[in-house]
């Protein structure tokens, strides 16, 4: 792909990636045929500063979890009272990175 | 887009290590002394109950054989005693023969709540239970 388009993407996505991902995701995008540019510009990402509000305010009922889409853990943490309280206060440092690593698990479903 | 299966053995075990832990602790001490010191955040800030406020009371209950005081209290108490009792068992049945069955079975169970039918029942069961525990002032 042009380097300008993927140049493109990383300034405008890339604070949905771990910073150590983006020269990897960079390489990836430039192999990548022309033609997936279209799809890969529609794909949506969770925002990690969305996910600490939610995790801040809802925390304790595991709404962070639910919202960036591991529904498993969220239960686990709703029907805990948020892992006794202590999960909610690990998961207020964990959940931006966890965002992130959602976002390229969502995204190396298109450049596979 | 899925957990590891080392991954989420590892958060099982420690969940369960520190149910049982925080269970005797409990079970240790006198009569309801939780409702002294509770660790609920929520609580601690609003003094309102949270959906899960009256579960570790619903399993000491629950443990002395009080099914009906249990169910009561908390139902949540008698879904994570289940939980309790079941996932330890099933991990290790699945570390000595190499299988994966629970994984396949929490990934199964997400995909279950994902649906907008099942997901809109489960919210509005917890939304009840959380009204109910406001009414009951746990």
């Amino acid at each position: 792909m042009d380097a300008a388009k993927v140049d493109m993407f990383i300034m405008s996505n890339g604070k949905f990636f771990e910073s150590h991902q983006v020269p990897q995701l960079r390489e990836r995008l430039l192999n990548l045929d022309d033609s997936k540019w279209g799809l890969i510009q529609t794909v949506q990402f969770k925002d990690p500063t969305t996910s600490l509000i939610f995790s801040l305010l809802g925390g304790g009922l595991g709404i962070d979890r639910f919202v960036i889409g591991d529904t498993g853990l969220g239960i686990a943490k709703l029907l805990t009272c948020g892992g006794i309280g202590i999960w909610t206060i690990i998961d207020w440092f964990m959940i931006m990175g966890a965002t992130r690593t959602k976002n390229m698990d969502k995204i190396q479903q298109f450049l596979y | 887009m899925h957990l590891s299966r080392g991954k989420l053995y590892t958060i099982v075990s420690i969940a369960c290590l520190t149910g049982y832990i925080w269970l005797f602790c409990n079970l240790k001490s006198a009569q309801n002394t939780i409702n002294n010191h509770s660790v609920c955040l929520i609580k601690n800030i609003s003094n309102i109950p949270c959906p899960s406020c009256g579960t570790t009371r619903s399993v000491v209950f629950l443990w002395r054989g009080k099914l009906i005081d249990a169910l009561l209290i908390n139902p949540f108490g008698l879904l994570l005693s289940a939980m309790m009792l079941a996932f330890p068992i099933w991990l290790i049945f699945d570390l000595i023969t190499k299988k994966q069955t629970f994984l396949i079975f929490y990934h199964k169970t997400e995909q279950f709540f994902k649906k907008p039918k099942i997901a809109a029942i489960a919210i509005f069961l917890v939304l009840l239970n959380w009204g109910w525990n406001i009414y009951k002032g746990l």
